[in-house]
């Protein structure tokens, strides 16, 4: 898996993706729900009185926009917030790249400040 | 070849590649831009294969210690060295934030020319990982790549504050 810089249309779809799952108000108590721990369907719809469908149709929206990932286990398929971790290692990597970035910027100032003293002194021959 | 997940900065130089090189290989011109708003200490600095590049950062009374170990080293065109963070006697440690961050980042720099300009290419791969370690690598990348930072960062407050109690205002 290679990551370019990224590509800002596609940025603001995920974005909209989460947006949009989080606009309602059942998928942000299931995800506090998940906050605690993993929970299959059956335990996801008690509290809500809800189909396991509607429940099920819910967490699809939530999966789709990655907050959360579903186990294989055929019976259960327990879901799990995957948006906390997440979030601190993208964190971690941003902050990694703020500070190359702003290094490279001091670097700029660098070279010109080189480039100018080469001018004023050429090389001898 | 496993494929390693792989991050990417790249970066143009108005300066010609030999001089860049030089501000990446002379501890003096170094320790000049590396880290912002810090003041960056080169213990050691020996550009070769198996050469060593010890860094202290300090700020506000803390001090933060990186240790590179080089293992490529083609002037003035290609840079590689094994990154980790280091504890006060330049031994790699785990990053006290984030265990599973990985603990040594395989980054190679290359330095290309471009007419009177340079074009610079850093890349981080997680280097002999644990699994957790690629996972978390992998989910930043994943993240990243979504444009998910600040996303991310206002559904973490707004989880906490889901736990807490408190209702959310409605989005």
């Amino acid at each position: 898996m290679v990551m370019q810089p990224s590509n800002h249309s596609s940025s603001q779809q995920n974005l909209d993706a989460i947006f949009a799952a989080l606009a309602d108000p059942t998928r942000r108590a299931i995800l506090s729900r998940l906050a605690i721990g993993e929970a299959g369907v059956n335990e996801l719809a008690e509290p809500f009185d809800m189909s396991q469908p509607a429940v099920s149709k819910h967490l699809k929206v939530l999966e789709r926009a990655g907050l959360i990932e579903r186990a294989i286990d055929k019976q259960r398929r327990p879901a799990r917030l995957t948006a906390k971790p997440m979030a601190a290692a993208v964190n971690w990597l941003e902050e990694f790249k703020e500070f190359w970035s702003s290094s490279f910027d001091q670097l700029d100032d660098l070279l010109e400040t080189l480039k100018q003293a080469e001018l004023k002194e050429p090389p001898n021959e | 070849m496993s494929e390693l997940p792989t991050y990417i900065l790249e970066r143009e130089f108005d300066a010609p590649r030999e001089l860049v090189w030089r501000t990446w290989t002379e501890p003096k011109l170094l320790s000049h831009w590396y880290g912002p708003g810090v003041e960056t200490v080169i213990h050691k600095l020996d550009v070769t294969p198996g050469g060593v590049w010890l860094n202290e950062m300090k700020w506000g009374g803390n001090s933060n210690y990186e240790r590179m170990d080089f293992t490529e080293v083609d002037p003035p065109a290609r840079l590689v060295w094994l990154h980790s963070i280091a504890d006060a006697d330049w031994a790699p440690t785990a990053n006290p934030m984030m265990p599973d961050w990985p603990r040594v980042l395989l980054t190679t720099v290359t330095f290309t020319e471009k007419g009177n300009k340079t074009l610079l290419r850093l890349t981080w791969q997680p280097h002999e990982a644990t699994d957790a370690e690629l996972a978390c690598f992998k989910s930043a990348l994943i993240g990243m790549d979504k444009g998910w930072a600040s996303g991310m960062e206002i559904l973490t407050k707004m989880l906490a504050e889901m736990q807490s109690g408190t209702t959310p205002s409605s989005a």
